[in-house]
């Protein structure tokens, strides 16, 4: 089964995708981070307002048998986060790309975004 | 290199996700995890769990080498029974726990994945050392072992075997055939639920077993399962995982396996457990429920009022009752049933409860409302 890579997003070498709208980042996992990883069973989101620096961990997002960490792809402070996965965590599974976003951010550094992997490149590797 | 089971290319055909487990390369899941949980818990499904080991004791003194060396005194379990036991070092902790089988004349017992070398060694070197008239023979590799669990498991088989299911009781054993196959079975199992377990040589012949079981378990919405759920079928039970439970050296006492020991007898370790056993004040088994949202993992440390007061040692989420459940050593005055302790995982409390096990009772399937929070 291939796993969908959308178009307009970018992506990051460790399955997260970015979705920009002006200076805000919607953060999410691929669709193949979450065939990895399977059921869903609980997702730990940052509080709003956090700081994050690029690379440094946003939020953990468990299946029944593993933890996996989600990098933050960019730098930037925590705006909103995907709430409604504290009590259906499922909906990443389901949804990676659309309900099962995890943390929007307001970018710090713009110049971050041009590092970001495009749909081509993230397919390829 | 990892070993696989003789079925690892029926496996890989089941779509099998692999993971390596004691040496071994084992399905962890066919689909999902929690569907092959649910599964089991409310029809039946097919675990291969091959990796387990098979050690043939057979010889006059077989019933005494099996009463030195586990906390059980053999003679009690007639031909045809098997019974859960615990092998020990003179110091009281436990090298493995096992399943024994009275077959006829000779005994086979089913230590854990990775332990028959040890097992088979120890008790070699025992009977050599009391001038027992015994052999153990590790047979693991000869052997493909099959778990058939669920409400629906007795009806499975019965299509397939001319033994009266009905009559074999529960840790009944005998050979007899399934699918024309001849085979050890025994009404045992590591889910909690109804179940049968094959022992099946030469492992040629296992492949058709596993294909007519899997055949005439379709009309029940039978699945093959892997280790995933049979970790959390058995944590929702509180069945121990030796590697886990038993890590770093643990008595059967610590471990709440003081049931399991009949104690009129001479055994490897007694006299140490006999110690302990007055003093009485040693860290303990304990079951943990989250009363908040997280999921315990081994080796959390357990607080109580920001104080260290045991560590997990097995954890994971129920799939049955949507919360987080933990095993771990707590100490023994802090594990009152009902004490609110704090399980920590990544450098944040998470609330748990102390619970009678099992965690999941009986038959939940059936009746899950009855679960007592």
């Amino acid at each position: 089964m291939a796993n969908e890579v959308r178009e307009g997003l970018r992506y990051t070498k460790t399955h997260e995708w970015v979705k920009l709208a002006g200076s805000k980042a919607k953060i999410g996992i691929t669709d193949h981070a979450q065939e990895e990883l399977t059921d869903i069973v609980f997702v730990e989101l940052p509080a709003v307002g956090k700081e994050v620096k690029k690379g440094e961990e946003l939020c953990v997002v468990e299946s029944v048998k593993s933890v996996s960490e989600v990098y933050a792809p960019v730098s930037g402070k925590v705006v909103a986060v995907n709430t409604k996965l504290d009590d259906s965590p499922e909906i990443i599974n389901e949804k990676p790309y659309d309900d099962g976003w995890l943390v929007e951010l307001e970018v710090k550094d713009k110049k971050e975004l041009d590092m970001l992997l495009d749909a081509a490149s993230y397919k390829k590797m | 290199m990892a070993i696989r089971s003789p079925l690892y290319p029926v496996q890989v055909k089941l779509g099998a996700r692999f993971t390596e487990f004691a040496g071994f390369e084992m399905p962890i899941q066919y689909s999902s995890i929690l569907e092959e949980h649910m599964t089991v818990r409310k029809a039946v499904g097919l675990f291969d769990v091959s990796h387990m080991s098979n050690v043939w004791i057979t010889g006059p003194d077989a019933e005494k080498l099996i009463t030195l060396t586990t906390v059980e005194d053999a003679s009690r379990i007639p031909d045809g029974k098997s019974q859960y036991t615990v092998i020990l070092r003179e110091d009281g902790t436990i090298i493995d726990d096992t399943i024994f089988m009275h077959l006829g004349n000779q005994y086979m017992m089913i230590p854990n994945a990775g332990m028959n070398e040890i097992v088979t060694c120890w008790l070699n070197d025992q009977a050599k050392k009391h001038h027992l008239k015994v052999k153990a023979e590790d047979v693991s590799r000869e052997y493909v072992i099959l778990a058939v669990q669920g409400p629906k498991s007795r009806e499975t088989l019965q299509k397939l075997t001319d033994t009266d299911l009905s009559t074999v009781q529960f840790f009944g054993c005998l050979f007899t055939k399934v699918a024309g196959v001849e085979c050890i079975l025994s009404h045992t199992g590591y889910t909690g639920e109804l179940g049968f377990e094959l022992q099946i040589t030469p492992i040629a012949r296992a492949e058709k077993v596993f294909s007519a079981i899997l055949e005439a378990g379709k009309e029940f919405g039978i699945r093959p399962i892997g280790l995933g759920a049979r970790d959390t079928l058995r944590l929702e039970k509180c069945f121990m995982l030796a590697g886990n439970e038993f890590e770093g050296g643990h008595t059967p006492l610590e471990a709440t396996l003081g049931w399991t020991i009949f104690w009129e007898h001479n055994f490897i370790g007694k006299e140490t457990l006999l110690k302990q056993k007055a003093q009485g004040t040693f860290p303990k088994m304990t079951c943990l429920q989250c009363t908040e949202k997280g999921i315990p993992r081994q080796h959390c440390e357990i607080h109580k009022d920001g104080k260290p007061v045991g560590m997990v040692t097995s954890g994971t989420l129920s799939p049955c009752l949507g919360i987080g459940i933990a095993m771990g050593y707590v100490q023994h005055d802090k594990r009152e049933p009902g004490s609110i302790l704090d399980i920590i995982v990544r450098d944040k409390p998470v609330k748990a409860k102390v619970v009678k096990p099992p965690f999941v009772p009986k038959d939940w399937a059936q009746k899950p409302e009855a679960v007592v929070t």
